[in-house]
């Protein structure tokens, strides 16, 4: 099953995302981690740290896939259980790049990998980030980023079999109920 | 009167144009005039009872923007608690209330 969950920081995504992707583990096949974070500073380094921290025991193998999601079909068995955390990252590593420029078309190249991943893989879970609710006037690059990101959400949400929102550790089922019911 | 809410980019004017083509009036970032309200010193509330009067068959859209960090700007805080005094009146008077989440609508009320 294709899975889309977003919602607030510290709600609880990718603690659930965890337990859906080993939900759908179809051994003998891995269950993989891609990881997306391509760390930029010391806080960067400890929230990578504390997140392979909590995935200890769990049985994924990670997959760096900072850039070019698309890659990940290459590297890996399609029969595994994918968990992409997340779109936010992926969608900052592809839109300010490492010279200082932004390139603001980055979320239709990511749209274009992220539907080859979609339409090759069957059971996978992606995370996102819910920042659309504040009462804050941004800069044009942080707005653009905004757009893209909210842009990448609504494709994915999409073509996924189910849509989640994290409330505080309650998942509120937006799309798919019934799909959903059936894992458990 | 409808009233469509969700954050930003969620896909609301979308799903108003989808569900209501020509049939009714769409009035559209509610939010952004609250803003211009404030911003040109006008009486929000006796405007707002205004649009009530004036907008009552319409299809209302307006921005959720009550999630984040109150901000340091007096303009924008009074904003913030005028778009939700404004939502607050407006979902009570709906005769329907959707919310929209990644394109995704969930009718409330």
């Amino acid at each position: 099953m294709r899975i889309f969950i977003s919602g607030g920081c510290k709600n609880g995504k990718s603690t659930y995302a965890q337990q859906l992707a080993k939900h759908q583990n179809n051994p003998p096949h891995p269950i993989y981690y891609v990881a997306t974070m391509a760390a930029t500073d010391h806080e960067d380094e400890e929230r990578i740290a504390r997140h392979q921290h909590e995935r200890d025991g769990w049985g994924f193998t990670t997959v760096e896939q900072p850039k070019n999601i698309e890659g990940i079909l290459t590297t890996c068995n399609h029969s595994g259980s994918f968990l992409l955390d997340s779109l936010t990252a992926l969608l900052a590593n592809e839109m300010f790049l490492a010279t200082g420029e932004v390139d603001s078309s980055a979320y239709e190249k990511i749209a274009t990998g992220l539907s080859q991943v979609l339409s090759k893989v069957s059971n996978i879970v992606i995370v996102s980030d819910y920042i659309y609710s504040d009462a804050f006037i941004y800069d044009s690059v942080t707005e653009d980023y905004r757009k893209s990101l909210a842009y990448l959400d609504r494709f994915v949400a999409k073509h996924c079999d189910v849509v989640l929102e994290a409330a505080y550790t309650q998942i509120v089922i937006h799309k798919g109920e019934g799909m959903l019911n059936a894992i458990y | 009167m409808i009233l469509i809410f969700g954050g930003v980019y969620q896909g609301k004017l979308c799903y108003a144009e989808d569900r209501f083509g020509d049939t009714r009036t769409i009035v559209n970032d509610v939010d952004k005039w609250l803003l211009s309200l404030i911003q040109d010193g006008k009486d929000v509330s006796e405007e707002i009872s205004r649009f009530f009067d004036e907008n009552k068959d319409a299809v209302v859209i307006c921005n959720d923007i009550s999630c984040g960090v109150v901000p340091i700007d007096p303009v924008l805080r009074k904003w913030r608690e005028d778009v939700g005094r404004f939502m607050a009146q407006a979902a009570e008077k709906a005769d329907e209330v959707v919310r929209l989440f990644c394109g995704i609508p969930t009718r409330i009320k």
